[in-house]
């Protein structure tokens, strides 16, 4: 694993997983998963399904125990230990609201679980339902509320007995995108607010760079990179992460040897180019290396100009927002994607078949190394 | 929303239309008509009395026999009910897939044997004699009288309602939503309370209409009142036959038997508004 030096190294973290394995029959859900969760932090965990996130936060919230390994929550060793004697209320992606309690009586589930004497209860369910602003709907059945109102109920009846960490498994999959957005910042605000540790399990990349402290990236089991947003997006850990970001040109090439205007020398299938030294500390000629550029980072220009780079032909684009992607073949047929603006693109008057030339600056590259390539 | 029905729903379903005209409400409609009637030498003649109304319902002996059938058929569908729930927790939540597919079918095959062989057959187990008794013997205990007794009549009534009330508990079971039970028990509600607190509310619906199943087949039960009840002191069952066979009395025994019916839609009414009741506004 990628040791992040600018990672903040908690001395107390509040969960901690220790080589962590989880068996299904033959099936491994989760393989040797190690890291730390620090108090006060939002972690998202994300990866396509059957990756493993879920089984990793059912661990935590002691609904699947580990076949190996250790989890300490908030200093204990919690393995074996039933999710009702923990302390890890969970946001579930069906919501799990009790369709036979009425809203209030939802919030106040877990207080009467806990003996909680009626009359508190009541002033602590209130005070989180005024804090969602669902305190009209106190005394509505659960089947009459909307999907956002679902959503704060769900959160107020996790969150009224005020624990140390909030376990949420993709609770906002089923809302539509305008109300979706709303509700991450929804989150991330109450998540400032309390000051407590928020671990969100995630299909969304977007939902996850936006609002988590760190992300957990996983894939079939593994814990592919763990990082900030902007490191893992400027600096993908493998090539697994990278495609998985969707938006990074991976090319394979060799080292040639220094180059004149300093850095390395390398050849790919498209030609030459030029690796910045500080990227291939202690490389030598001959060594292969796999370097990727992020798409907005590409830059394209019409043949005849003298600028050198890849030439390839226009496939499509896709429009994304204010930007478009334009999807390019290479004569050698490797796919390229380049993200420009609209106005940018309008310049080049580009159509299904158009030539292009591909180029970007050499400090625009991160390179792979070693086993991670 | 009211939805018009089209010629074709109206077309397929003229078959059930015309067998419950022919089968069920004109023999109700009769029925009433016949508890009007008055009997003279033995023979029914066509009247508008209310003589049978008023000799019934003034009558001590009618009571008697409603609150007992009441009473017993209101105590053999909680008995049921609770004698089911944990056979069909442990089907539903406990069992694979295949386990259960097995143990339904092992369920419906009581109903294979007529309910008169099975309750023939408890008489044996039953009687002061029986074998019930005799092994109750060997550890120095009894003999108890089961038979010809309100407990001879409960057994026979679990025996005849248990398997189906268990089936529909069961399917209700496996609708349950399992992330509420993991929920609530993320909320700290334990293992057990979960059951009271999550599963039971959840299916409700299902536990209350099983429940009313044993209920209206108990209510009406002839069988086990007559073979394992002795038949004396009657229910309401047994009373109509009693007075059918004492002077040709069919408007009286009319009377009984919509007395009956009435008492049956009411409670189906009331439980089915009670299942369907939703907390809130």
């Amino acid at each position: 694993m990628k040791v992040n030096a600018e990672m903040e190294q908690q001395s107390d973290p509040i969960v901690k997983f220790g080589n962590v394995v989880k068996r299904f029959g033959d099936f491994t859900a989760v393989e040797k998963a190690s890291f730390e969760i620090g108090r006060g932090e939002f972690l998202a965990i994300m990866g396509s399904s059957g990756c493993g996130k879920t089984t990793t936060l059912r661990m935590l919230a002691g609904l699947e125990d580990p076949s190996e390994g250790t989890i300490y929550l908030d200093g204990e060793k919690v393995n074996g230990k039933a999710t009702w004697d923990r302390d890890t209320p969970m946001v579930w992606q069906s919501l799990a609201l009790f369709p036979f309690l009425t809203v209030q009586e939802n919030v106040e589930f877990a207080l009467k679980m806990r003996g909680v004497g009626k009359e508190e209860r009541r002033q602590r369910a209130e005070k989180w339902l005024e804090k969602m602003q669902i305190t009209e709907f106190a005394g509505r059945n659960i089947n009459q509320l909307s999907g956002g109102q679902k959503q704060r109920v769900a959160l107020a009846r996790a969150l009224v007995t005020e624990p140390k960490i909030l376990l949420l498994d993709e609770p906002l999959s089923a809302l539509d995108a305008h109300l979706k957005v709303r509700m991450q910042s929804v989150l991330s605000n109450l998540q400032k607010d309390l000051g407590i540790t928020f671990v969100y399990v995630t299909h969304s990349m977007s939902e996850a760079f936006s609002m988590a402290d760190r992300v957990v990236i996983m894939s079939r089991g593994k814990i592919e990179q763990i990082g900030t947003p902007e490191e893992i997006y400027h600096e993908p850990y493998n090539r697994f992460v990278a495609e998985f970001l969707g938006s990074a040109n991976i090319f394979d090439g060799k080292i040639l040897g220094p180059a004149d205007t300093g850095g390395w020398q390398i050849a790919y299938d498209g030609g030459e180019t030029v690796l910045p030294q500080n990227e291939l500390p202690d490389a030598h000629p001959g060594q292969t290396v796999t370097f990727i550029v992020s798409a907005e980072n590409m830059r394209l220009s019409l043949p005849g100009s003298d600028q050198s780079g890849i030439e390839a032909s226009v496939v499509g684009e896709e429009f994304i927002g204010g930007t478009a992607m334009v999807f390019l073949e290479t004569t050698t047929g490797q796919e390229l994607k380049v993200q420009k603006s609209h106005d940018e693109l309008s310049l080049l008057n580009l159509h299904a078949g158009s030539r292009v030339v591909v180029h970007w600056a050499p400090e625009s590259c991160h390179v792979l190394i070693g086993e991670n390539v | 929303m009211t939805k018009r029905p089209t010629l074709f729903s109206l077309i397929l379903s003229m078959p059930l239309l015309v067998w419950q005209l022919m089968f069920f409400l004109s023999p109700l409609l009769f029925l009433v008509t016949i508890s009007f009637w008055t009997v003279r030498n033995f023979q029914m003649q066509p009247d508008l009395s209310f003589a049978n109304w008023g000799r019934i319902l003034t009558r001590g002996v009618f009571w008697d026999a409603y609150l007992r059938t009441m009473v017993l058929a209101t105590a053999a569908a909680a008995i049921t009910s609770m004698i089911a729930f944990p056979a069909s927790y442990a089907i539903s939540f406990k069992m694979s897939e295949k386990a259960k597919r097995w143990i339904i079918f092992v369920l419906i095959i009581p109903f294979f044997t007529s309910y008169l062989v099975r309750v023939y057959s408890l008489q044996v187990f039953l009687s002061d004699a029986g074998v019930v008794n005799a092994a109750l013997g060997y550890l120095g205990l009894g003999p108890f009288s089961m038979l010809n007794n309100a407990f001879g009549i409960i057994v026979g009534m679990i025996t005849l309602t248990l398997p189906l009330v268990i089936l529909l508990q069961t399917f209700s079971l496996n609708f349950v939503n399992r992330d509420l039970i993991e929920a609530a028990q993320n909320l700290r509600c334990g293992r057990l309370r979960t059951v009271f607190a999550v599963i039971v509310p959840s299916a409700k619906v299902g536990l209350v209409i099983a429940a009313l199943f044993a209920f209206i087949l108990s209510f009406g039960d002839f069988v086990s009142p007559l073979y394992l009840g002795g038949g004396n002191p009657p229910t309401l069952s047994i009373m109509i036959t009693d007075i059918t066979k004492s002077g040709q009395q069919w408007p009286r025994a009319a009377v009984v038997a919509i007395m009956m019916i009435i008492t049956l839609l009411t409670v189906a009414f009331a439980a089915i508004t009670y299942a369907y009741r939703e907390r809130g506004k």
